[in-house]
């Protein structure tokens, strides 16, 4: 089971009725309804990203679609019946695909059907001389109608992938290369050798974005400085035909061509400038009288094209990405660059509904040295609980594939384009998911004002929602907090600090108070040495509490306050703590130069095994016995695994493992064991324990670590964006390279 | 996602610490909701009485006058001034048309309440009279109490005494008649006897029953069933169970000396869960006021006055409470009363009836025509019908002066206009605020002198209070640092500095002396921890 994928990746596309929206998801099309948004089914087939979606236009009743991939094929999809209808493959990866010929008004209904060609934007073929080419894409003709080989016609090369954008009726195709635009017009009556005219603009300035107007010549484009021009009448000279009759000024007045560099073939040039940073979006309205752009800042500026008069839609918290009218004119939607889709509605200028995706992981993570992008699981619903840009933290669900809520911690309105001075830095759920724990940094100016302040929050049983019960600032003076961890049974959190102290924080009683708990917290009891403390764990039952003191774990007795054991020694400072389901196991994590990972017993108080991986991840199931861990592989093996991480199932007492998984992105990835999603329930399957790896781009992936069938199933999907793949043979070896020696 | 968004969020200072004591209860809430007002007289207060009917004025004894307030305005209406020696006591009859009156002297007088004209003088007993009482159910007879140990029994039209009770070996001080029976009533005495009377029995010298109080007995009282009465001596308060065969129920030990006076008073609140119980109040010279819930029995609610009181009475409508101390204070307190809505229309209905406001021709609808204004706002006070659905306007978020500038980035100002503010707290908050768009240190450098000035001040007041030290100190310092040539060149503002420099000073000898305590306590601590 797969989640967890960038909704943003493409521009979605309605269907014709409007009632449809489809999101190249990863290596599928989500189709969500409009309605609800919500998922309705998914297209798969396609064995990598999909990179473009394009609806036949037509009347209600047809529901058929083009979609181009990464992994060299476009395929037609009747999204009614969700299925293939056909395959063409090109076998190079597609980064672009339009289709003019659908989108112009077939003017005579001739007998013989018309070839339907699309233009797509591939990676180039390599030359018989193996020479490293400087243009690794290029843009190609290719006809759908029957496919034998791509046309020999090469529109362009270019350096780097460019987006193809085509004009509403189909006329031209336009590309952005740096300071350039490239446009062509679409011959008429399309053939495999028909060449189209091309024109190109240039500018001073990198154009980052180009929408054509729907009905006339006027194409705008944004730069990355945040301006947008509009070149009115374009190609006047070059697209003139002979039957074409143009009531433009004639060509003869060359002179007067304001704002329109030397030889571009436009009739004039203004610029508008309202964005600070680069224009990432910009879209006509259906009639034209409108221009819609957004950047970084997260706003949709409404330009009224005769006059360049504005309105704004702010707020909306992310940087844009797509803006798709929909055939129904009440509504459109944007895509925003943290995995969601809007659905506006134009005429009040609001947001009707929100298709909420995976947030993507933070992007400050070098700001502030205590920050954790582990996200927090919640084992017994299925949850995970991940750190947003906008100081919140959303709840997603990972059987159902989509954002529950978002709880805000910090109350402060995101800017997207504003420095970051106030991080999320951690998130941590209690076992039985019924509190969390959240941590915050204001960083100072220069030295003065930084706070951190830690927030205990507790589920409210009816909404099922979390709402702030504790507020502590400062909890450890200014010294930053490496961890936070529940206890099992008992309403109690223990806090650790860098500046070597922990605090038992405990709630101390509730009142009952007109029907609603007033809780109050109290820190019982800290400890204070001089070295940084950086994990905490509860056992099991919550009798003891180990907390790792740079290289040792000191064992305390979490009601006395008293210390119970000091624990061995380890080469570098112990970075993670977790104790092995009831066993009396603790396994420990140390970071640094010699990284490791040891199991030591809590009966013998000494270590029992240990290797030296560097490890990214631990989680252990509840009620076994398992433990599992991701570890990253040094930079040689990536070839030998197909990734850069392995993940590692083990039983505490034997050191060798029972199973093993290579993964790619486990840098910043998360794992957990989940209990078996309740609807498999019903299909008659054993409750059985699910592992969760999300990786480092906040994908993630639910497998049964137990089930052969699982395995070999993983087996194929080998070149899969999150490549789960069993290698049992080959991680054994490499742990015996890598075993410590006792 | 979408509340979250559209969103404003003002600046807000940190939350404080919830006090670890207890919260005010309601009761508690009610109690100290009356509003007190001093009225000074000369000479100690000896008694205060309340009429029992409404408007339930009041009679404070001070010196040789009665002194009679109305309880509505807690204004002196008038006095009586008939007495040849200080007026020890006073009752009113339960139609609060007759007022006894007792003085030192030993007589007793009689007054009409209206007119203030005596209409009797029982004269009897010898030493002063400490104790006069119409019982509750009787308008015939009186109950007096005497120096001389004699309890009479009066009646009043006759002006005859009908008989005495002679069993008190000392001064009989205080008394109360049976809220259930006419013919019942107890006698407190400096004997630690409190006697239980019938007028029925004649003997004269055998009480229905005795209770012992263990001290001079400064005050009885009967608690509203009838079934027990509360005595008050020394510095406890004691209930009896009259039925149970005169049993000791619970003695009240919260006074730290002589319990004067005690009454028993109602909640009149119309909700909430101790709404119409009955509680014992009590004063003493201890100066505190008490309320005594005898149901539970707990003191709940406790206030103190700065003199030491001598008399409680608490109006029967709930509304008052007046204390009389030695030093003649009266603190007589009002309750703020909402008036309900309901009885706002009773009022209005009434006064409407009276004055025919009223005009019944009007109730033909005008129609409106667009030269009335009217015409304009018509329908804009429709309330919705019970099946409507409700569109809500969006809560207007109020913003401080200093958000809507924040808003508009207005920094310095915002700096400026919260500095200008008390609220240390807000100036704080801002301050967290322009540090988190990194803007706080462009703004110190960019305030002229006079708003340093003030920015000083602020400093100099607050940088060592440890909630904003964290964030103040360091301020401190830049300010200093990036400011120093301004602060050189003016004079006012070198005062401030050196005003921030002895704060700074002081704070340290504080830290210095709270480390030496540190270094005391700590050796103590790790001993007491290792057993």
């Amino acid at each position: 089971m797969r989640g967890g994928q960038s909704y943003v990746s493409c521009p979605p596309s309605f269907s014709n009725d409007g009632n449809r929206l489809l999101v190249g998801c990863g290596n599928s099309v989500a189709i969500f309804s409009t309605a609800t948004a919500l998922q309705v089914s998914s297209l798969e087939g396609h064995t990598s990203t999909v990179t473009s979606v394009v609806v036949v236009p037509g009347s209600n009743i047809l529901n058929y679609c083009w979609t181009s991939s990464l992994d060299g094929t476009i395929r037609y999809w009747d999204f009614s019946l969700f299925e293939c209808i056909k395959k063409i493959d090109l076998n190079l990866p597609i980064f672009s695909m339009v289709i003019p010929s659908l989108l112009s008004t077939p003017e005579e209904s001739s007998g013989k059907k018309k070839n339907v060609y699309a233009y797509v934007c591939m990676q180039t073929e390599n030359g018989k001389d193996n020479k490293p080419k400087l243009c690794t894409a290029q843009i190609r003709k290719c006809n759908l109608t029957n496919y034998n080989k791509l046309s020999k016609l090469t529109l362009k090369e270019t350096k780097r992938p460019q987006p193809l954008t085509i004009s509403p009726c189909g006329n031209f195709l336009g590309i952005k290369d740096k300071r350039k635009l490239h446009i062509w017009k679409i011959p008429k009556v399309d053939s495999d050798s028909a060449v189209a005219k091309k024109i190109t603009l240039h500018h001073t300035k990198t154009f980052s974005v180009l929408a054509f107007h729907p009905t006339e010549r006027i194409v705008a484009a944004g730069d990355v400085t945040g301006r947008i021009l509009i070149f009115r009448g374009f190609g006047a000279q070059n697209f003139q035909e002979n039957g074409e009759l143009l009531n433009r000024t004639s060509m003869t007045d060359e002179e007067c061509k304001p704002g329109v560099r030397e030889n571009d073939d436009a009739e004039s040039c203004s610029t508008w400038h309202w964005h600070s940073s680069g224009v990432n979006l910009l879209s006509f309205s259906s009639d034209g009288v409108y221009l819609y752009s957004g950047g970084k800042e997260g706003v949709l500026v409404f330009w009224q094209l005769d006059t360049g008069k504005k309105k704004f839609l702010p707020r909306i918290g992310s940087p844009l990405q797509y803006f798709i009218d929909s055939p129904d004119p009440a509504f459109s939607s944007i895509s925003c660059a943290d995995n969601q889709i809007h659905i506006f509605k134009i005429s009040s200028m609001e947001i009707m509904r929100s298709i909420s995706g995976i947030k993507p992981p933070l992007s400050s993570q070098e700001i502030c040295e205590s920050i954790s992008s582990q996200a927090a699981f919640d084992c017994t619903s299925g949850l995970v609980a991940v750190q947003t840009e906008n100081y919140g933290i959303q709840f997603y669900s990972l059987f159902a594939n989509r954002g529950l809520y978002e709880v805000q911690v910090c109350e402060r309105n995101y800017q997207p384009v504003d420095e970051v001075t106030v991080v999320v830095t951690m998130v941590e759920l209690s076992v039985d998911g019924s509190m969390m724990g959240t941590v915050e940094v204001k960083l100072p100016e220069e030295g003065i004002g930084g706070l951190i302040c830690l927030k205990l929050w507790n589920l409210d049983s009816d909404t099922k929602r979390f709402s702030v019960s504790t507020l502590i600032y400062e909890p450890h003076r200014d010294a930053h907090i490496s961890a936070i961890a529940f206890h099992p049974t008992r309403h109690m959190a223990v806090s650790s600090s860098y500046g070597g102290d922990f605090k038992i924080w405990v709630c101390r009683e509730e009142t009952q108070q007109k029907g609603q708990t007033h809780q109050n917290f109290s820190w019982m009891c800290h400890a204070v040495g001089n070295k940084a403390m950086r994990a905490a764990a509860f056992s099991a039952d919550g009798s003891v509490l180990a907390i790792a003191a740079d290289t040792v774990i000191t064992l305390w007795d979490p009601d006395k306050n008293e210390l119970i054991a000091v624990v061995g020694e380890t080469p570098s400072p112990i970075g993670r703590l977790i104790f092995v389901g009831k066993s009396d196991n603790l396994l420990s994590v140390s970071h640094g130069s010699t990284p490791q990972l040891s199991v030591w017993s809590m009966s013998k108080l000494a270590a029992s095994w240990s290797y030296r991986l560097e490890i990214e991840a631990v989680s252990c199931a509840l009620d076994l016995s398992y433990f599992a861990v991701i570890a990253l592989l040094p930079k040689s093996n990536e070839r030998v695994f197909k990734g850069d991480g392995i993940i590692l199932v083990f039983k505490a007492t034997d050191p060798t493992p029972i199973a093993s998984w290579s993964v790619t992105k486990a840098k910043g990835g998360s794992i957990a064991f989940l209990k078996g999603n309740p609807s498999e329930l019903a299909d008659g399957k054993s409750s059985q324990t699910l592992l969760a790896y999300l990786n480092g781009d906040r994908e993630y992936v639910l497998f049964d670590p137990y089930d052969k069938e699982a395995r070999e199933l993983n087996m194929t999907m080998q070149d899969d964006l999150l490549g789960v793949e069993d290698n049992g043979g080959l991680s054994l070896l490499l742990l015996l390279f890598f075993r410590s020696s006792f | 996602m979408e509340e979250t968004r559209t969103k404003t969020f003002p600046v807000k200072p940190k939350l404080k610490t919830k006090p670890r004591t207890q919260q005010q209860t309601p009761e508690s809430k009610y109690w100290s909701s009356f509003k007190t007002q001093q009225i000074p007289k000369q000479f100690p207060i000896h008694s205060i009485t309340y009429s029992p009917t409404p408007p339930h004025s009041f009679v404070a004894a001070n010196s040789t006058s009665l002194h009679i307030f109305n309880s509505k305005t807690l204004s002196e209406t008038s006095q009586i001034t008939s007495f040849t020696d200080t007026v020890a006591c006073s009752s009113f009859r339960n139609d609060g048309r007759l007022l006894a009156a007792s003085d030192l002297s030993g007589l007793i007088q009689v007054y009409d309440f209206n007119e203030r004209r005596r209409l009797r003088r029982l004269k009897s007993h010898t030493r002063p009279v400490r104790f006069v009482h119409y019982p509750r159910h009787d308008k015939l007879h009186l109950i007096s109490g005497g120096d001389d140990a004699l309890v009479k029994y009066w009646d009043v039209a006759e002006a005859t005494q009908i008989h005495q009770f002679n069993g008190h070996k000392d001064y009989v001080r205080c008394g109360d008649s049976s809220p259930v029976n006419s013919d019942t009533f107890v006698t407190g005495s400096y004997d630690h006897i409190v006697k239980l009377w019938d007028v029925r029995v004649r003997d004269s010298s055998k009480s229905a029953m005795d209770f012992n109080h263990g001290c001079p007995v400064e005050d009885v009282v009967f608690l509203p069933s009838g079934g027990m009465i509360a005595t008050a001596g020394g510095n406890s308060v004691k209930l009896w169970d009259i039925i149970g065969g005169g049993k000791l129920l619970y003695s009240m030990e919260s006074h730290n000396k002589t319990v004067t006076s005690i009454c028993v008073g109602k909640i009149g609140k119309d909700s909430g869960d101790e709404s119409n119980q009955y509680r014992i109040l009590s004063v003493g010279l201890d100066g505190y006021f008490k309320v005594f819930d005898y149901g539970s029995m707990k003191v709940t609610h406790s206030m103190r006055f700065p003199a030491p009181l001598v008399s409680l009475s608490y109006s029967p409508d709930c509304s008052t409470r007046v204390i009389g101390a030695s030093n003649g204070m009266i603190y007589a307190s009002k309750r703020k009363v909402k008036v309900d809505e309901n009885e706002k229309q009773i009022v209005a209905s009434e006064g409407s009836s009276i004055w025919r406001i009223r005009p019944l021709e009007s109730t033909e609808k005008k129609v409106l025509k667009t030269t009335d204004f009217r015409y304009f706002q018509r329908g804009q006070g429709e309330k919705p019908s019970e099946g409507d659905y409700l569109v809500m306007r969006p809560k207007k978020v109020k913003l401080a002066a200093h958000d809507k500038l924040l808003n508009k980035f207005r920094h310095g100002d915002a700096l400026v206009c919260v500095l200008e503010g008390k609220n240390p707290g807000h100036v704080v908050a801002v301050m967290e605020e322009l540090v988190s768009r990194k803007k706080l240190l462009r703004c110190v450098s960019d305030l002229d002198l006079e708003k340093l000035e003030l920015l000083l001040a602020f400093l100099h007041k607050y940088c060592t209070v440890p909630k904003y030290s964290s964030l103040l100190m360091g301020l401190a310092n830049k300010v200093i640092e990036m400011r120093a040539e301004d602060i050189r060149a003016s004079e006012t503002l070198k005062k401030h500095i050196r005003n921030l420099k002895s704060t700074v000073e002081a704070e340290i000898r504080i830290q210095q002396s709270l480390q030496e305590i540190q270094g005391i306590i700590s050796p103590l601590l790790r001993i007491a921890g290792r057993r």
